[in-house]
């Protein structure tokens, strides 16, 4: 399990972290989001102790995070890059070689990546000649494959077409399935709720909300009721519901912000009494919402979490 | 290191590095050989004149013909249908011998050396001695005994200066050129975006060990390549002239010791490590490649300057100057080697050295990696050095 405890720190004068703290259970997969300069990266570099936490603690099992310990780490930073004129095959095994793999071992590893990753027609040929899109799939079998026990990725999917974020994704959910824990950012918020069990959202360097994506939506203060047909009777018992706010009607359907404590089963009942009903949903908040609500909610205030480093 | 023993630069650098040591030690006798087939002298003069003159001559003037002495005198054209470049005309007077030189280049004249391989025919002609007698007079015996525990011979010193000279060049291209290879490396890292993915991986700290660890590793192998090319070609090579003539000195190890040699690896590797460590460190704070020449200037510096230390090093090892730059760090891996070759250096300075140096490497690696800890992950707009100071400081 890896726990980050009151982690901070500071670039001269700028605060990039000021206290995030959070754990992940072993081989679950953790969103870690948050605007831009929020901090997400210098955080994910505390957990690598590529930074010092200059505050707060980072804990593997218990434990300080150790030489050996972050050799079984793998990371994939934001900012990619490859050695232009190494061959892919190479690459890989260079870095399997680095997080201290045996020859053998590397290239057995690397050849299994290279397949899973449809990389065969590149293996022989520098990366400097591949699409981007390739590219970022070499930096994805670099940063897995010495099978690391923790997988932090930043920014995974960004520049990926939808063919090359779908092949990413289904790796990312085998590496689930094989018991890798799984740190990821993103603003592909979709691909995140398909992912991960827990999520943490940070502003600011502080995290704001934590939790499963049941227990994020369980604090969201409302619920959005949607009703059809739009009739004036149906209309009549949504605006009795005490705080209701009708929303913009769309596509012949009655939209309604209530209260997240409102009996549903109690205002479906009374909905149905009028024999004018023909759909009733309610719609629970998506990740994205949430997280736009959290957001902005705190861009008040103060941040001045950011630099060059995030 | 298996990265850089691959890339075709090493390679290259290698094998022209080999050509030029190659051309290096031929040249010599090659230009010397083109100059005696270019600069060709005509010997005017009497016949019984010119026939005792051309002997004394032959050492320092390649005479290409003899002629009878000139009615008037020679133009260039003159010169040009003999081939010659000039012309030394002797004729005889109650005085002695006279002597006139038509060169097409004047300044090439040796003047010098004429007046001293003439003196005897000089002296013969003015005083009537017999050849004999005139040797006797003009050849003072002159004993050279050495006092230096370390050179027995004159010419065991002069081989032990030159070898001291091209080792002395040897390891400042070698420092100059792996440095720069090691930096541009830590460089293109970085500006690739790769060195994110390398840190993650492994320690900041150890990524640098093991960068300056490959490349001391490969600079020896090419210095044990080169020395040995240059000690091949050297074997065959034709005696290098010193300036007194007498003391020629044929390309062998034979003025240097098992000692020196020692030497010169310790001191390289200390030199070499110093060196590349700081350049690493000062590559991580490149953003573009672009940059790495204002960057690594500054630091060509001391190497510079070391270089010419030591040279006046070989001229006077033991001055207090001298003696006080052997001990200071990225100076002293050239002046301390230059010293130990050219004359007896007490142990106590050379361990004193070696231990200053050798501390200098670590204090140099805690700061060159705590530089390149903070350099690699830094991008946008270069730090300013408050800002690395304050970096560090953190």
């Amino acid at each position: 399990m890896l726990e980050a405890h009151a982690l901070r720190k500071e670039f001269g004068s700028v605060v990039a972290v000021r206290d995030v703290s959070f754990r992940i259970e072993d081989g679950s997969t953790f969103g870690l989001l948050g605007p831009n300069g929020a901090g997400k990266t210098t955080t994910m570099r505390m957990l690598l102790d590529i930074y010092t936490p200059d505050g707060g603690s980072v804990t593997w099992n218990g434990r300080a995070i150790s030489e050996g310990m972050r050799r079984r780490f793998g990371y994939l930073p934001e900012e990619r890059g490859l050695y232009g004129k190494m061959k892919v095959r190479d690459h890989i095994v260079y870095f399997g070689r680095l997080h201290g793999l045996s020859d053998g071992d590397a290239r057995t590893r690397t050849d299994s990546w290279i397949e899973r990753l449809q990389l065969q027609e590149y293996a022989k040929r520098p990366c400097a000649e591949l699409s981007k899109g390739n590219q970022q799939k070499v930096q994805v079998a670099c940063a897995a494959v010495h099978d690391p026990v923790l997988l932090v990725l930043d920014e995974p999917f960004s520049g990926l077409d939808p063919l090359n974020a779908d092949v990413l994704l289904a790796t990312l959910n085998d590496l689930r399935r094989r018991g890798t824990s799984l740190i990821l950012s993103s603003h592909q918020m979709w691909q995140l709720e398909q992912l991960c069990d827990r999520f943490c959202i940070i502003t600011g360097g502080e995290n704001r909300v934590g939790g499963t994506l049941a227990e994020l939506r369980a604090a969201w203060p409302t619920r959005v009721i949607k009703v059809e047909p739009p009739t004036a009777a149906l209309r009549a018992v949504l605006e009795n519901v005490p705080r209701a706010r009708p929303l913009p009607t769309e596509n012949g359907a009655l939209y309604y912000e209530v209260p997240a404590s409102t009996e549903l089963p109690q205002l479906l009942r009374t909905l149905v009494a009028t024999d004018e009903v023909t759909r009733f949903d309610a719609m629970e908040p998506t990740l994205q919402e949430i997280y736009i609500h959290t957001v902005s909610q705190n861009a008040a205030a103060p941040a001045r979490a950011g630099g060059s480093s995030d | 290191m298996l990265r850089r023993l691959q890339s075709r630069a090493f390679w290259l650098g290698l094998i022209f590095g080999l050509a030029g040591i190659l051309v290096l030690m031929k040249l010599p006798a090659f230009l010397d050989a083109y100059a005696a087939q270019s600069n060709k002298i005509v010997l005017a003069g009497d016949s019984a004149l010119t026939a005792r003159a051309k002997p004394l001559l032959k050492g320092d003037f390649p005479i290409s013909a003899t002629i009878p002495p000139l009615r008037a005198a020679p133009t260039r054209e003159d010169l040009h249908a003999r081939g010659a470049s000039s012309i030394i005309a002797l004729s005889q007077a109650r005085d002695g011998l006279h002597v006139t030189v038509y060169a097409q280049d004047p300044s090439n004249a040796q003047a010098t050396d004429l007046r001293r391989d003439l003196l005897p025919l000089n002296l013969q002609l003015r005083t009537h001695l017999a050849e004999r007698q005139v040797h006797a007079l003009i050849q003072i015996p002159v004993t050279v005994r050495s006092v230096s525990e370390k050179f027995g011979t004159v010419a065991q010193a002069n081989a032990a200066r030159v070898i001291a000279y091209m080792l002395l060049v040897l390891l400042y291209v070698l420092i100059i050129i792996n440095s720069q290879l090691i930096m541009s490396s830590v460089a293109e890292e970085k500006t690739s975006r790769i060195a994110e993915l390398l840190v993650a991986s492994v320690r900041p700290s150890s990524l640098l060990a093991g960068k300056v660890a490959a490349s001391v590793t490969l600079a020896v192998v090419q210095m044990i390549v080169w020395v040995a090319a240059a000690y091949a070609f050297g074997m065959q090579a034709s005696p290098i002239p010193t300036h007194s003539g007498d003391n020629d000195v044929a390309f062998s190890l034979n003025g240097i010791s098992p000692a020196d040699v020692a030497g010169f690896v310790v001191f390289f590797i200390l030199g070499f490590l110093q060196m590349a460590t700081l350049f690493a460190a000062m590559g991580s704070l490149i953003n573009r490649t672009e940059d790495l020449g204002s960057v690594s200037g500054p630091l060509f510096i001391p190497v510079i300057a070391a270089f010419f230390i030591a040279l006046t090093a070989l001229e006077v090892p033991d001055s207090p100057g001298i003696v006080a730059c052997s001990f200071v760090p990225l100076i002293a891996p050239f002046v301390m080697f230059a010293r130990i070759v050219v004359t007896s250096v007490p142990l106590w300075q050379v361990a004193l050295s070696f231990a200053i140096n050798a501390a200098a490497i670590w204090g140099i690696a805690l700061l060159g990696g705590k530089i390149y800890r903070i350099g690699m992950l830094l991008y946008g707009r270069p730090p300013r050095l408050g800002q690395i100071l304050h970096l560090l400081r953190g």
